[in-house]
């Protein structure tokens, strides 16, 4: 059976049995995981993760190297499809609309569904072409140059980088690249942006403004930001997902109930340091 | 275990703050014996006393600070971090109590007018006060509520005493001796000071009762 088949499978089985999910924190999820497994060979990687993620919040998911947080975050837009010995199970919805489904396109997917990671990874070109560079692989050039300023702008890097676009994108700072990729990824109007561990290559004052950014950017998108940093989580998040080793998806709360009153113990000591 | 030194700094902590209650408990005793005593010389090993309290509450509450500051406490240590924070102040406010019944008994020249039970409200306040502490110590949540229900008890002797107070003022038989009129004035203020500071210590005793019962259980219901 192919992945896709085994997917398929599992979907018309579990689904139809209607488990709902004890994790419910929203009733319009954007993404929706339900049994979720991945394994890379035999390795599991990602244990039966039940987990809805609300429209235009920010979700953090923290957790100890190693408990699958990352793989959670590369399963939305399919980033796994890259890694050859990874196997998925279980159902994975963006928008109702199963994620890993035949029809879909994952380029189209990863347009809805956008990207930002560890360290910035701009293009070698100019800042302008950066941000327009999806528009263009999409073949929608109208009005680009005012869409690449907006995208600046709402990136915060617009007052920065003003009067000279044509400037090599590598030519910015640490911070300025990062917020160079969010504009990016914000430049094809995307409804989710997935970021892992985007502000731990920077210094204080470049993550916070990146976190500032995250806060303005939930009006519009849903952000969901995989971090090392709980303090960050605890600041910037709405929603907090604690992923414990085994690729276990503990808890999921509001942010404010995980940091003052977690439901569970090994979530308690997982923050409070007792562990990990 | 990770983060040694954090952890032996939250335990340092709840060790001083159970030290401190133990210091402002020993301050409150004598000042009781003081009063019923009249006892100028303990009044007067209340008030220097105080001034060790007064130094032990700004050092907890910079530990606390420290704490929040350096360790970004959560979950259930944030909330012993908060829940001693706001402990520490009720307890250095009932060393200021302490002096006040020091003055009280510097002041209380003969016998008081009325045969209100100071002594038997102030018994019953520092139990109060001893269970909540042991309530902090231990993290019971039952010891909490039961310290907030006997709180009525204290409030329904204080408002007895207190009427009796007042009616002794209105019955006085000071007539036109302007002198007696005086003393008994005084006697009298000083006695209805007297019962409403101990009420106080009461609901100090509360605050530190529904402190922990937030450290225990998240529980803000004898908060507000």
């Amino acid at each position: 059976m192919s992945e896709q088949e085994t997917t398929q499978s599992l979907i018309s089985t579990d689904v139809t049995a209607g488990a709902a999910t004890e994790r419910t924190v929203d009733a319009d999820p954007v993404v929706r995981s339900l049994g979720l497994n991945v394994y890379y060979g035999e390795e599991p990687a990602l244990n039966d993760v039940d987990m809805e993620i609300p429209r235009r919040q920010v979700t953090a998911i923290i957790g100890p190297s190693g408990c699958g947080k990352s793989t959670f975050l590369r399963c939305i837009n399919r980033m796994n499809d890259l890694v050859e010995a990874a196997t998925i199970e279980g159902e994975l919805r963006f928008e109702g609309a199963d994620i890993y489904g035949d029809e879909v396109d994952p380029v189209a997917l990863r347009r809805k569904i956008g990207m930002v990671f560890q360290h910035p990874n701009p293009f070698p070109k100019s800042i302008y072409d950066n941000v327009a560079y999806g528009l263009r692989v999409q073949g929608d050039t109208k009005n680009l140059d005012e869409r690449v300023e907006r995208a600046l702008k709402r990136a915060a890097l617009w007052k920065e980088v003003e009067g000279q676009l044509d400037k090599s994108a590598l030519d910015l700072s640490g911070g300025q690249q990062q917020r160079l990729c969010i504009a990016r990824a914000i430049a094809v109007d995307p409804e989710v942006i997935l970021m892992d561990e985007p502000a731990s290559a920077l210094d204080p004052i470049a993550t916070s403004k990146i976190e500032d950014l995250i806060e303005e950017l939930a009006e519009d998108y849903t952000v969901v930001i995989v971090t090392h940093n709980m303090q960050q989580a605890a600041r910037i998040s709405d929603y907090t997902a604690v992923f414990l080793t085994g690729g276990e998806l503990v808890e999921f709360d509001d942010t404010q109930t995980i940091f003052e009153n977690p439901a569970h113990e090994r979530v308690e000591d997982y923050i409070t340091g007792k562990f990990g | 275990m990770p983060r040694e030194n954090y952890q032996e700094s939250l335990a340092d902590l709840r060790a001083d703050v159970r030290a401190m209650g133990a210091d402002v408990l020993d301050q409150f005793d004598l000042a009781l014996e003081a009063l019923d005593r009249r006892d100028a010389a303990l009044a007067r090993r209340v008030f220097e006393g105080d001034e060790a309290i007064n130094d032990r509450y700004l050092a907890l509450e910079q530990e606390c600070i420290d704490l929040l500051a350096l360790q970004q406490p959560v979950a259930g240590d944030l909330r012993f971090v908060a829940a001693s924070f706001k402990i520490l102040t009720d307890l250095e406010r009932v060393g200021d109590l302490a002096t006040n019944f020091g003055e009280y008994a510097l002041a209380a020249e003969h016998a008081d007018p009325t045969d209100v039970d100071v002594a038997r409200i102030g018994t019953l306040c520092r139990d109060q006060l001893t269970a909540a502490l042991d309530a902090y110590a231990d993290g019971d949540a039952a010891a909490c509520r039961t310290v907030a229900r006997r709180d009525d008890e204290v409030d329904a002797l204080c408002q007895r005493a207190s009427e009796a107070v007042v009616r002794e003022l209105i019955a006085g038989e000071a007539g036109n001796d302007a002198w007696a009129a005086e003393r008994l004035l005084d006697d009298v203020s000083r006695l209805l000071l007297t019962v409403r500071d101990l009420e106080r210590v009461g609901d100090h005793a509360v605050n530190v009762a529904a402190r922990t019962l937030y450290m225990v259980e998240e529980d803000p219901e004898l908060i507000y």
